[in-house]
């Protein structure tokens, strides 16, 4: 019981990263995209080496360098948990940028021509036309995306946030026996198993078009 | 009164010419078919006077608006982005492969430019596109997907979706290609009774047959120019320039 209640614990840590990294990646990621499509080449060439640095090396690397930048650049401290946020969310963003944009280059050029002849203005045609199209068709890639995010911050333990991992890590030390791992692991399932349920909901309420 | 006035219009893509001084007029109450074979410039130049294509140089004035003009150097000068918005709204275009919103239902995509472009309230958009949609013979579609219609039913519904705003001309760009002879007839048919209430109208059109009955000038087009222009009758049975006689006799074949 006290396992449970410590990874109970843990996992509220888990929950609010998880959660937190979502909202701030998913509209930052949309900010990339555009920087991504944009005809001016210094901002589709900054959005791209960006999008390559975040998904070319290691997030845990990633999360030491938020966590232990800030020390070296301003001699000031950052709290372990926004730095897991922060970094959480700019390395999600950056995929997130590159599913929105396969996405929104997939809308036939036709929905667009018909929004301007209609009278709408881009940011009409964008978010009334284009964007909930390309929802429906990013919701896989996306799901994909969350559930690996779930696993992820797992890695927090590395600057010392205390989550469910590092709960679990500390308890099977102390005990001597990895089954506090395991049953970690179980948790980590559990919570994955609520996600894919969620997006299948979602893409069976998106279902109602073609 | 002149609805459109297009003055010497050229367009080039990549540097090659598609449209080489194009000038035609449009006028009220008027419907004017656009024929000629694949590669024409025919749809490029209802792209252009419906404003999804650039022209190069040329004029073009819609009523009293000028939309467009050329200016000594022989560049084309757009007038103010403003302004264009307002010469739009009295443009329709109706695509070949409908272009129907699929994530609105067939209200939707009806009612959403006029709740949002010219906005007219929520009550005033939907009792205009039940009338439209009554007059389309679509009047139990309202809630139906794109994706359940036949596309001779979604292209009458993208019709009502441009006549919902109450346009002045209505432009087609070959309205019947993507469909079966079956459905291109129902089509045809509500473009007919739209022609009979003098909507005016532009169609670039393959269909001989409506093109001959139906309007009231025909525009031969070939190789980015106005080869021949008359009334149908001349243009079928009594063509007087060799392209254009080739053409035709090539579909009475």
């Amino acid at each position: 019981m006290r396992l449970i209640d410590l990874l109970s614990r843990g996992m509220i840590v888990t929950i609010q990263l998880f959660v937190l990294t979502l909202i701030l990646a998913i509209p930052l990621g949309l900010i990339i995209s555009f920087g991504r499509r944009s005809k001016s080449r210094i901002i589709n060439g900054i959005a791209g080496i960006y999008i390559s640095i975040m998904r070319g090396t290691p997030l845990m690397l990633q999360l030491v360098v938020v966590y232990f930048g800030p020390y070296y650049i301003f001699g000031g401290k950052i709290d372990r948990f926004a730095a897991a946020v922060i970094a959480f969310a700019l390395n999600y963003a950056a995929y997130f940028a590159e599913i929105y944009r396969g996405g929104i280059e997939s809308i036939p050029k036709g929905q667009y021509e018909a929004g301007e002849v209609l009278g709408f203005t881009k940011i009409q045609v964008f978010f009334k036309i284009v964007l909930p199209q390309v929802v429906k068709r990013i919701l896989p890639a996306i799901s994909n995306e969350v559930i690996t995010l779930v696993k992820d911050t797992a890695l927090v333990t590395t600057i010392g946030v205390a989550e469910m991992f590092r709960a679990a890590q500390s308890e099977a030390s102390r005990v001597a026996s990895i089954e506090p791992l395991f049953v970690a692991g179980v948790f980590y399932y559990i919570m994955n198993l609520i996600v894919a349920q969620l997006f299948a909901l979602a893409e069976k309420k998106l279902n109602y078009y073609r | 009164m002149k609805m459109i006035k297009a003055t010497n219009i050229c367009k080039s893509f990549d540097g090659e010419e598609v449209l080489s001084g194009i000038s035609f007029e449009v006028n009220k109450g008027e419907v004017v078919a656009i024929i000629g074979p694949s590669g024409s410039g025919k749809s490029t130049l209802l792209r252009c006077i419906n404003l999804l294509e650039k022209i190069d140089s040329g004029d073009i004035i819609v009523e009293d608006e000028i939309m467009v003009a050329t200016n000594g150097a022989g560049k084309a000068i757009y007038a103010e982005k403003k302004e264009l918005r307002k010469i739009r709204l009295k443009l329709g275009l109706v695509f070949q492969n409908f272009n129907l919103f699929p994530h609105f239902n067939v209200m939707k995509n009806i009612t959403e430019a006029p709740k949002n472009v010219t906005r007219v309230s929520k009550e005033e958009a939907s009792k205009i596109a039940e009338e439209l949609l009554v007059k389309m013979g679509l009047e139990d579609k309202a809630n139906a997907f794109p994706c359940q219609l036949s596309g001779g039913q979604c292209q009458r519904v993208a019709i009502a979706r441009a006549l919902a705003l109450n346009p002045d001309v209505l432009f087609f760009d070959e309205p019947t290609s993507a469909l079966d002879p079956e459905l291109t007839i129902e089509v045809m048919k509500v473009i007919r009774k739209l022609a009979e209430e003098h909507m005016t109208m532009v169609v670039v059109t393959h269909e001989m047959g409506f093109a001959r009955e139906v309007a009231d000038r025909v525009i031969f087009m070939d190789n980015g120019v106005i080869v021949e222009e008359g009334a149908p009758e001349d243009i079928f049975t009594n063509p007087s320039n060799e392209r254009t006689k080739q053409f035709i006799k090539g579909f009475n074949a």
